[in-house]
């Protein structure tokens, strides 16, 4: 300072030049976004997957064209058919993960042009990570100065890049790197290289604080009873150093421990944040929306309510320390993991301001509390529910259900949701359904039995409602878009599996059948694993469609608009195009139906000044197009399709937008069947 | 100079020629599959055949089935490789298409234990789990080969040339 105060003139003409050139020289702590940037996951820190940008808009929706596309074959060492990233653009550069190596790339946004590329080749530890492939993105962190990129390999370590150039920061971690399976609270068992433990979610920075969650292998038949553990951690993102840490499940002493019964809190794991975090950097208040214990669909092993498994949990953003918690299903069972970001809503209800925390899920529900002292907002009551009888299991005799807003998209299987598009295929649906046990949501898992039922139909588990993409959020009118799968069927029947598949007393499978582990995607199927002896089946296999048309009637998939001052939906609409073999199907021949939607759980919004946008995940040839999927935009406020552009294939990421050079572009994750990894930009023609 | 040499080359020929008819070769016909690319095929004409589909068959099981179920049902995230979904993904694309896809990727945590023949074998018995019909000869393990194949889930309505 003694420096300005010798040379005031000088000075004034410094102060001058540099508010001429946009950078005041007082500038300190992150970097302020403009509304033209994208500089999160979700766009902001609240995940509100929202920009208030209009240059694309209803006149001219129909009009947009390929701008730039950039394929992801050779970030790795095999093409890549599941790109499910997120890119982000700060200061004309585009930054996104690719590739089967999960690379971080960095593009020039206006053109698609490689400006630089990093891929950590982890070789065995890669090769057994639970979650593979390109994930779902990176961050960015800026102090005005020091801009950095920071993403988390499948082999689990946190990477701190220069934004400029993509090479590792020598000052965070170790040489740029911080090991995730080090400094965890726990043992990952069995060792560093194998241990089942990772993450696809894109990093959060808020206030230097990088947060970090953990995620694991599909949940359906664990290998045991017995699994590493998903606690939740806070990083210093300048030097990465562990901040904090949170235990989702509590270590013995700690609040919420004794909600597992017979210390299955010591042994068991999964029950990580591999969602999106959201966080209010002004209240200091950070939101994890917390999955499935060890077990999705059985919990005998881990009696009792087991906090924190499917809660929201609001905690200190310097100390990690918990404020609230509300836990959404109580000794889970139906694999409803919180899948996506708690959003944070300013809303006003019944005249009064209510800084709202609005989470989506897989049931169909929208809860909604105080993101402050986690009271819900409208009455969330505990109410009875079906108790099952599978051997050796506990259950919770109530649930927590919303009061308002009503659900949103179909959690429980009753014939009315059968197939109705003819009495013939309803007969039909009718044969297949009484195979299985049916009910409203919560009714629990069933041992499979050969002579029925084979298990418990159920809607809103597994990949049902709002999945990863999670919703979007209109600050200016409080309203929440969210997509959901309203078709996605998931028969759970409970089996004994052989001791060399899992050491759990049940598993998920079917009567009949051979017990087989599911995989995730990218997941190693252990090709050295001993296989099973093969058993002939017992049983022929059920399938759960009529001549090949969905069980279950129309919509498939939809995209819902919902007021949160009132609590109430405003409008509902089918997403996606009717797919081919509905559209072809002989036995509906001549028959007027109206456009179904599609069953997908990779859908996700975008939110603008007057369009909600999204993609679709199958590929259909019809009059309008040649095979291909399209990008629809609706208008947000009544719900109507204002436009539609052709893909070259299916969606598989959310959509961001952006503006670069006075022009507004929309990026988007294409993958899927025949087509390997691109993001695809559009534009408007160039005048 | 030059007119001897071309009578030379017209004579060796010849006589070549003369040699290969004496030894029973005749100008070679096109193969069965030859003749239909170059006519137009698709997976109704009977791209594979039934031992193939067995061979095929042996080798899903151990290596596919885990993911993709033993009924070809698809699992977890791993989709159904028969029925309307899988048929309607696939249909106006070509065979090369669906065995690129294979090649490259699958199976998913190690692709390179299969080699082509057998992933030839293998896409053998998903056509034929999927009902589509055997024939003579086998499904080859070339790309550009099956790219000649036109994946359509509806046998086409087409006329067939009349047989000599």
């Amino acid at each position: 300072m003694d420096y300005i105060k010798g040379c005031r003139v000088n000075c004034a003409w410094l102060w001058i030049v540099a508010v001429l050139i946009g950078t005041p020289l007082h500038v300190v702590g992150q970097h302020q976004a403009r509304e033209t940037e994208w500089p999160t996951y979700a766009a902001d820190l609240a995940g509100t997957r929202y920009r208030p940008l209009d240059q694309i808009n209803a006149s001219n929706f129909n009009d947009l064209e390929i701008a730039w596309r950039f394929k992801t074959e050779n970030l790795g060492n095999r093409p890549e058919y599941k790109l499910e990233g997120t890119p982000l653009m700060v200061n004309g550069v585009l930054y996104a993960t690719a590739g089967s190596r999960r690379a971080a790339i960095a593009l020039d946004a206006a053109t698609g042009e490689l400006l630089w590329v990093h891929g950590e080749h982890e070789g065995a530890r890669g090769a057994a990570a639970p979650r593979q492939l390109s994930g779902r993105g990176l961050a960015y962190w800026s102090d005005g100065k020091d801009e950095r990129i920071l993403y988390v390999t499948p082999g689990f370590r946190l990477i701190c890049l220069d934004a400029r150039t993509g090479t590792r920061i020598p000052t965070f971690g170790e040489g740029g790197a911080v090991d995730l399976k080090l400094n965890d609270d726990q043992t990952i068992e069995p060792d560093l290289t194998t241990g089942e433990i990772g993450i696809q979610s894109a990093p959060v920075v808020a206030k230097d604080t990088i947060i970090i969650g953990a995620a694991f292998r599909e949940g359906f038949t664990p290998r045991s009873m017995r699994n590493n553990k998903g606690y939740v951690r806070g990083f210093d993102v300048r030097t990465g150093k562990r901040l904090w840490i949170f235990h989702t499940i509590p270590k013995k002493g700690e609040f919420g421990y004794d909600t597992w019964l017979n210390s299955s809190a010591e042994y068991t794991g999964n029950t990580g944040v591999w969602t999106q975090v959201t966080a209010d950097e002004q209240l200091g208040l950070v939101y994890l929306a917390v999955e499935s214990p060890t077990g999705d669909f059985y919990g005998g092993h881990r009696p009792g309510n087991d906090l924190f498994g499917e809660t929201l949990v609001c905690v200190d953003l310097k100390t990690g320390q918990r404020k609230w918690h509300f836990q959404l299903v109580h000794h889970p069972l139906w694999d409803m993991d919180i899948s996506s970001a708690p959003i944070l809503a300013d809303i006003t209800v019944d005249g009064k301001p209510v800084k709202a925390v609005a989470q989506p899920s897989k049931q169909g529900f929208l809860y909604v509390f105080d993101r402050v002292t986690g009271k819900p907002v409208w009455p969330i009551k505990e109410q009875p529910v079906a108790v099952g009888n599978v051997p050796g299991e506990w259950y919770s005799p109530t649930q927590p259900i919303p009061s308002k807003p009503p659900a949103y998209s179909r959690n429980g299987v009753s014939r009315d949701d059968l197939i109705d598009f003819t009495p013939e295929l309803r007969e039909k649906a009718k044969a297949i359904a009484a195979k299985y046990r049916l009910g409203p949501v919560f009714t629990p898992p069933s041992v499979s039995q050969l002579n029925g039922p084979l298990g418990t139909l159920t809607m809103g588990t597994a990949s049902g409602g709002t999945n990863w993409p999670g919703g979007s959020y209109d600050p200016e009118t409080h309203i929440a878009y969210l997509y959901a799968c309203n078709s996605c069927l998931e028969p759970v029947g409970l089996v004994q599996p052989p001791k060399e598949v899992s050491d759990m007393r049940y598993v998920y499978g079917t009567a009949g059948q051979e017990v087989k582990a599911i995989h995730g995607p990218g997941e190693n199927a252990g090709a050295d694993a001993p296989m099973p002896p093969k058993k002939k089946a017992a049983s022929d296999y059920v399938q759960l469609n009529v001549d090949g048309l969905p069980l279950v009637k129309p919509p498939y998939g939809t995209i819902t608009a919902i007021n949160l001052d009132k609590g109430e939906i405003v409008w509902q609409i089918a997403h996606g195009e009717t797919p081919d073999l509905v559209r072809k199907h002989p036995a509906l021949h001549g028959l007027n139906i109206p456009r179904t939607g599609q069953e997908s759980y990779t859908v996700g919004t975008l939110v603008t000044k007057t369009l909600v946008i999204a993609g679709e995940s199958q590929v259909t040839t019809t009059a309008e197009h040649p095979r291909g999927a399209m990008l629809r935009a609706y208008d947000k406020v009544t719900g109507k399709e204002v436009g539609a552009v052709y893909m070259p294939g299916p969606e598989s990421g959310s959509p961001m937008t952006y503006m670069v050079n006075g022009k507004q572009y929309i990026v988007i994750a294409v993958s899927g069947g025949a087509y390997s990894g691109e993001y695809i930009a559009y534009a408007l023609p160039s005048e | 100079m030059k007119s001897r040499i071309a009578i030379a080359l017209v004579v060796a020929c010849a006589f070549s020629g003369a040699l290969g008819a004496a030894w029973g070769l005749q100008p070679r016909a096109l193969a069965q599959d030859e003749q239909q690319a170059s006519e137009g095929q698709s997976v109704w004409d009977g791209v594979y055949t039934e031992e193939q589909a067995r061979r095929g068959e042996a080798l899903y099981q151990k290596d596919c089935s885990t993911c993709h179920g033993d009924r070809l049902n698809g699992t977890g995230e791993a989709p159904a490789l028969s029925g309307g979904g899988f048929l309607s993904n696939w249909n106006g694309l070509t065979v090369g298409d669906l065995f690129e896809r294979i090649r490259k990727t699958m199976p998913q945590d190690k692709p390179e234990r299969l080699t082509r023949q057998e992933k030839a074998d293998v896409l053998a018995y998903i056509l034929s789990f999927n009902k589509f019909p055997a024939g003579k000869s086998e499904l080859r393990h070339q790309s550009e080969w099956l790219k000649q194949i036109q994946f359509e889930e509806s046998k086409p309505e087409r006329e067939k040339p009349s047989q000599p």
